[in-house]
């Protein structure tokens, strides 16, 4: 009799604990359970191999290519003429947030100065693009006064011609690319980099808010630029505004007189250095047959500085310590 | 002979047993399960079921492999625990407004976590903003109220009494007052973000911590280099570093300062003053209904660094045009 009560309570035991298991599994199935228990070795290689890949990619992108591994998209070089002043750092910071979204391009940019600016360089190595700095000082009496209206002299044709130089000493033809001059106040869409990336010897586009117009663009007959739709002295050889042309790197490479004349008049500086690489009939028209506006002309107000100059004159201006 | 006791017995004690072990064995193939989907789908999907912890990092790397294929980029995946950043653009027609949202949208996709709250001063969302947004990629709410006339600033007049994108503020204010309820765990900021400033990539992280309004300086407003606020040694702000009226309870720019979604959430009397409102007075508007002086906090390195740029885009002159309109209106620009 006694037996027989000991092995029931066991048994009552062994269920209530059976029991008890079971409900835990049950509860344990609706968690989250943690993985690292089931992990198993192949998972573990596959991590860590990943957080090698991260890591080699982090070096790759810092390292300077020594031997330039082929790309498999043309590269964009980008050459920005820019000068000191008080918009200088606010223009490049969206211009290379706009970059940054850009593959395979890299920022040629030439400072009007006798030597490179703590501003620019800080700011282009923490920009996240591959970039080159230079610099070039416009010589005075090619350089604007104060008072001057924009229009006055042509701007950054020194700094330009100096991009092309370091192209032509620095890049060998085989490797492709194209040559974009973008100025640091101009709009640019994402789109415009993907049609000019694979010209063959210059492209052109439309620009937006132009030449005193809502936009300028070349006409289009049956794939070919017969004329240019510009308000203002359309007897140009090229009617178009910097923004609104790309060049291949190889001909650029494969005519090493070509450069912008700093001297030309007014409006002809894309002229003087068209004119020695290609005609009119070989242009290639992008943006759909330069019917769509993929960049604009916007230009940024000089910001009012009245109470600051009144307040430097009581010597209580701002702080020039830090950077604006 | 078994007696039915004990069948009984043996029954009750092998059931669970087994129905343990099923569960068990189950529970072990499902993560993974999880974990071998996570690798194919988990890619733009990040953190759905499994622990996705080692994926996030790689997620990256995922993404931008596949960005140089695709001409239009997309933003950074969402994350879960980042804060969302609701930034607010009142915009308008004219001609610079596709260019300054282009580049403005630029700026955005490097942001996570960022949700475009645009409100047309329009009777209608135009096609040019809609299809803008669209081809964007990025998370956005397109709203629109019109300002009437009579408030409406006429051409170039600059009537500092006026103060423009006002309705549009507040029509996204009470959009998210709608939308979100106070009770809700998502965390949030509100920052009033005109369309043609330029804003740095920092300037986000650092407002990314507000927990009631966090404030920073302003470059090129106020006549001046930089507006900035006077923050003492403890890190409270008690001034502001201005010429222009620096009495004003809030004298800070409209890009100047974030706040905290719940605030704006708790508080749901509190708006944009629209009439009577002196210029400049504007911010001080909202934000006196929102916080004091003391619950400031200041970012960019205690107010000393430079990160948002209030820039103005020249008015294009389009004098070609003419009276008839030279180039075809059927093109956008």
């Amino acid at each position: 009799m006694r037996l027989k009560l000991k092995l029931k309570t066991v048994f009552i035991l062994y269920f209530t604990v059976s029991l008890l298991g079971l409900i835990y599994a049950l509860m344990q199935l609706g968690q989250r359970c943690d993985c690292t228990e089931h992990d198993l070795a192949k998972d573990r290689t596959i991590s860590r191999l990943r957080e090698k890949l991260h890591s080699l990619l982090e070096q790759t992108k810092k390292a300077e290519p020594t031997k330039p591994l082929k790309p498999p998209l043309p590269t964009i070089y980008v050459i920005t003429p820019t000068y000191a002043r008080l918009v200088q750092k606010a223009e490049l910071t969206r211009l290379s947030h706009t970059f940054l979204l850009v593959p395979q391009l890299h920022w040629i940019v030439v400072e009007d100065s006798p030597h490179r600016t703590g501003l620019v360089s800080e700011f282009l190595s923490h920009s996240g693009l591959a970039f080159t700095h230079l610099h070039v000082a416009t010589p005075h009496e090619r350089k604007l006064q104060e008072g001057d209206p924009s229009w006055l002299k042509p701007r950054g044709a020194e700094q330009r011609n100096e991009g092309l130089r370091w192209l032509r000493e620095n890049i060998r033809s085989q490797e492709g690319g194209v040559i974009y001059f973008a100025d640091d106040d101009n709009t640019y869409s994402l789109q415009l980099f993907e049609e000019m990336r694979w010209t063959q010897r210059v492209s052109v586009w439309p620009v937006g808010l132009v030449g005193g117009m809502r936009y300028e663009r070349p006409i289009v007959e049956q794939g070919h630029v017969v004329r240019f739709h510009t308000g203002w002295r359309p007897s140009r050889p090229f009617p178009l505004d910097m923004a609104g042309f790309a060049v291949s790197l190889r001909l650029v490479l494969a005519n090493p007189e070509a450069r912008f004349d700093g001297d030309a008049p007014m409006g002809f500086l894309e002229s003087s250095f068209l004119q020695s690489l290609v005609t009119m009939e070989e242009l290639e028209p992008k943006a759909d047959l330069c019917t769509k506006v993929l960049v604009w002309h916007t230009r940024t107000e000089k910001p009012k500085m009245k109470r600051e100059e009144a307040m430097q004159k009581q010597g209580l201006g701002s702080d020039p310590a830090v950077e604006v | 002979m078994p007696k039915r006791r004990d069948i009984l017995a043996i029954v009750l004690i092998v059931l669970p047993w087994t129905l343990l072990i099923t569960v068990w064995h189950q529970s072990a193939i499902a993560p993974l399960l999880a974990i071998r989907k996570g690798k194919r789908e988990g890619r733009r999907e990040a953190g759905q079921g499994a622990d996705s912890k080692e994926y996030c990092s790689s997620d990256k790397d995922i993404v931008e492999v596949v960005r140089t294929e695709y001409v239009y980029t997309r933003p950074p995946p969402w994350s879960d625990v980042l804060p969302t950043i609701h930034v607010v653009t009142p915009t308008y027609s004219r001609p610079v407004q596709k260019a300054e949202l282009t580049r403005l949208a630029n700026t955005f996709l490097h942001v996570p976590n960022l949700h475009w709250i645009l409100v047309e001063d329009a009777q209608r969302r135009t096609p040019l903003v809609s299809r803008l947004l669209r081809e964007t990629g990025l998370n956005y709410t397109h709203l629109n109220v019109e300002t009437p006339r009579n408030y409406k600033l006429r051409g170039d007049a600059r009537d500092p009494r006026i103060p423009r994108g006002t309705m549009q503020r507040n029509l996204a204010l009470r959009w998210l007052r709608e939308t979100f309820s106070p009770n809700s765990t998502q965390p949030g900021i509100v920052y009033f973000a005109d369309d043609d400033n330029t804003y740095s990539l920092e300037l986000f992280e650092e407002m990314r911590s507000t927990r009631k309004v966090s404030v920073w300086p302003v470059a090129f407003v106020g006549g001046l280099r930089y507006e900035s606020p006077k923050v003492n040694a403890a890190g409270k702000v008690y001034g502001w570093k201005t010429v222009f009226d620096p009495h004003r309870p809030f004298a800070i720019d409209m890009a100047g300062f974030a706040v905290n979604l719940r605030l704006i959430l708790f508080k749901p009397q509190a708006y944009f003053k629209l009439r009577g409102v002196k210029g400049g007075y504007q911010e001080s508007s909202l934000l006196r209904e929102l916080v004091t002086l003391n619950d400031l906090e200041p970012k960019a390195a205690n107010c000393t660094k430079i990160l948002v740029w209030h820039t103005r885009t020249e008015k294009p002159v389009l004098v070609n045009e003419g009276k008839k309109g030279f180039t075809d209106p059927n093109v956008e620009i």
